[in-house]
C-alpha cells in the first residue's frame, strides 16, 4: 500500500465542506461527513468536472456540471450521467496534519 | 402475476423498469421499443459520440445483459402499433398482443420536419437516434462544410461540435438570436457571441426555403433569398411528441400524452412519462420537457405510480447543455419573466442569470458557472421569492434563501 502524504492541516476540512488537493499528478478530493472524512478522486469520470465544486448531499457527491452523483464512501455511480465509479483513497488525521494514500 | 408493459425503450423507459424491480415489483415486465439498440442517452449524440471521442455502449442506459438479469423481457426493435385500453393489451406490429395490468408510455418525440422541397435529398440529416449520428458522422468525415437549420440547443451543440472536429459551419436561424426561445435575447447573445468568436457563420431572422442539390445537398436556399452552401445540412428546428400508440383511446394527445400530476392518463391504468408526456406540474401548470434528467426521474415516479403511489411528481426540471469549453445549465420553467438578476458578468460570459415572475423565482440559467442552477432548484420548486440583491451576490449560498418549512 501506497505511504500517506501530507495534503494539509487536520480540521481544515469542515463538517459538511468538501475540499481539492493535488497529489502527485492526480487531485483528490476531500469531504466531511459527519466528521468523518472520505477522499476521492476529484475528476468526475462523464467530463471531467471537479467534483468538490459541486454539493454534498450526505455521503453523495453531486457533480456541478451534468449532476452526476456519486457515492463517497465507495466511489459508485448513484445518478448518471456519469457511468464509470470514481476511485477512493484513504485518508486520515494524524499528527496535525490531512494525509491521503493514493 | 401481474404484467407491466413500457411501450418506449428510452431512457425514460429503461428507468422506469429499473426503479420498477428496485421497488421490488416481481411480476412480467416486458421492454417495448422501435430501436434496435437497448436504451441509449442521447445527450453523447450531438457531442462525444459524435466527435468519436466515446463509443456509443458508453452511454447505454443499463449494459445490454441486464435486462434479462432482471427478468425484463426486452423487446428492441419492436414497434408497439397501439394501446388497446379496452382490452388491455399493447398491440405489436405484427398483431401479438400483450395483456397489461399497468401501461407505460414512454415513445418520446420526434423531430419536427419543415416539409420543404429537397428536404428529403441525399445530405440533409436530422439527429435524433444513433443510427441517425452515425450518418452525420460519415458524412462530416468527407465534407468540409455544414449548413445548420436552426440554433437551438441542438443545432447549437451541433455547431460546437462541427467546429471541434474543424469543419465550417453556416447557421440559418428563425428567431433574432441563438436559443432566443428558450433564454432571451440577451442571455442567447451571449452564446450567440460564443458561438462568434468560434468561426460560426450565423444569419438570424432567416429561414429555409428550400434544400437544393443536383441529386446531393448542395445549399440551402433562405426566404430573404440567401443562398448557404455546404456538403451537408443538419435540420434542429424542434419536436413533436408521439403518441401514436394511443390514437383512438380516447386519451388526450395534442401536444402529448395528457397526464396528472400523478403521471396517470383519463384512462386507469395507463400512465405516461418523459419527452411524451404533458403533465400537471405543481408549479409550472401544464407543460412537456424533453430533457435527460426529466426522462429519468419522470420515469421512476411513473414506475411508483404504477405501484399506486400517491406522489405528485414537482421536479422542477434542470438540464445542460455543453457547447465548447461552455457548460449551460437551465432550471426551472419560464415562458415568461419580468426581471432578470444576474450573479456573476455577462461581459465575462460567466454568470447566473435568475429570471423571476412577479418576484417568484421561476427558472435559472448558468453559464460557465456551474453549481448555482442545481441550488436554485429548491427554490425553484418552492415558488420562492428570493431577495433581488442576495441573488447578485455570489457570496450568498442559494440554499440559505429557501423559506423555512411552514414559515
Amino acid at each position: 500500500m501506497a505511504d500517506f502524504v501530507k495534503v494539509g492541516e487536520a480540521g481544515e476540512v469542515g463538517e459538511g465542506e468538501m475540499a481539492a488537493y493535488v497529489v502527485d499528478d492526480r487531485t483528490v478530493a476531500i469531504a466531511n461527513v459527519g466528521g468523518t472524512l472520505y477522499a476521492f478522486d476529484d475528476v468526475c469520470t462523464h467530463a471531467a468536472c471537479s467534483l468538490s465544486e459541486g454539493d454534498l448531499d450526505g455521503t453523495v457527491v453531486e457533480c456541478p456540471c451534468h449532476g452526476s452523483r456519486f457515492d463517497v464512501t465507495s466511489g459508485e455511480v448513484v445518478q448518471g450521467p456519469a457511468a464509470d465509479p470514481i476511485d477512493t483513497f484513504e485518508v486520515r488525521e494524524e499528527g496535525g496534519e490531512l494525509q491521503v494514500s493514493i | 402475476m401481474a404484467t407491466f408493459v413500457v411501450v418506449g425503450a428510452s431512457l425514460a423507459g429503461a428507468s422506469a423498469a429499473a426503479a420498477l424491480r428496485e421497488a421490488g415489483f416481481d411480476g412480467r415486465l416486458v421492454l417495448v421499443g422501435e430501436d434496435p439498440l437497448p436504451p441509449y442517452e442521447r445527450p453523447p449524440l450531438s457531442k462525444e459520440y459524435l466527435r468519436g471521442e466515446q463509443p456509443l455502449e458508453k452511454g447505454f442506459v443499463r449494459p445490454p445483459e441486464w435486462y434479462g438479469e432482471q427478468g425484463i423481457e426486452a423487446r428492441f426493435g419492436t414497434r408497439a402499433e397501439r394501446v388497446d385500453v379496452e382490452g388491455r393489451a399493447v398491440v405489436l406490429d405484427g398483431g401479438e398482443r400483450l395483456p397489461y395490468d399497468a401501461v407505460l408510455v414512454t415513445t418520446g418525440s420526434r423531430n419536427r420536419r419543415l416539409g420543404l422541397p429537397g428536404e428529403d435529398l441525399p445530405g440533409v440529416f436530422d439527429l435524433r437516434t444513433a443510427a441517425d449520428c452515425d450518418r452525420i458522422r460519415a458524412a462530416a468525415s468527407r465534407a468540409r462544410r455544414v449548413v445548420l437549420v436552426g440554433m437551438g440547443f441542438i443545432g447549437a451543440e451541433l455547431a460546437a461540435s462541427f467546429r471541434q472536429l474543424g469543419l465550417e459551419v453556416t447557421a440559418v436561424e428563425y428567431f433574432g438570436t441563438v436559443l432566443e426561445r428558450v433564454l432571451g435575447p440577451e442571455l442567447g447573445g451571449v452564446l450567440e457571441a460564443i458561438h462568434r468568436d468560434h468561426g460560426v457563420e450565423m444569419v438570424f431572422r432567416d429561414a429555409a426555403e428550400r434544400f437544393e442539390g443536383d441529386g446531393r445537398f448542395e445549399a440551402v436556399r433562405t426566404r430573404e433569398g440567401r443562398r448557404l452552401e455546404g456538403d451537408l445540412c443538419v435540420v434542429g428546428v424542434g419536436t413533436e411528441p408521439v403518441a401514436d400508440v394511443l390514437e383512438g383511446s380516447g386519451i388526450a394527445t395534442k401536444g402529448g400524452v395528457h397526464v396528472d400530476a400523478r403521471l396517470r392518463t383519463s384512462v386507469p391504468g395507463v400512465f405516461a412519462a418523459g419527452d411524451v408526456a404533458l403533465h400537471d406540474h405543481p408549479v409550472f401548470g401544464r407543460i412537456r420537457v424533453e430533457h435527460f434528467d426529466n426522462a429519468i426521474k419522470m420515469g421512476e415516479a411513473a414506475a411508483r405510480a404504477m405501484l399506486g403511489a400517491e406522489e405528485v411528481f414537482d421536479d422542477p426540471h434542470w438540464f445542460w447543455s455543453d457547447q465548447y469549453d461552455v457548460n449551460i445549465q437551465v432550471a426551472g420553467v419560464a415562458t415568461s419573466w419580468d426581471r432578470v438578476v444576474i450573479r456573476g458578468s455577462l461581459e465575462e460570459r460567466s454568470f447566473a442569470a435568475f429570471l423571476l415572475q412577479d418576484g417568484v423565482l421561476r427558472s435559472t440559467v448558468t453559464v460557465s458557472w456551474p453549481r448555482d442552477a442545481r441550488r436554485s432548484m429548491p427554490l425553484i420548486r418552492a415558488g420562492a421569492r428570493p431577495d433581488p440583491e442576495a441573488l447578485a451576490d455570489p457570496e450568498v449560498d442559494l440554499r440559505t434563501l429557501l423559506p423555512k418549512e411552514g414559515g
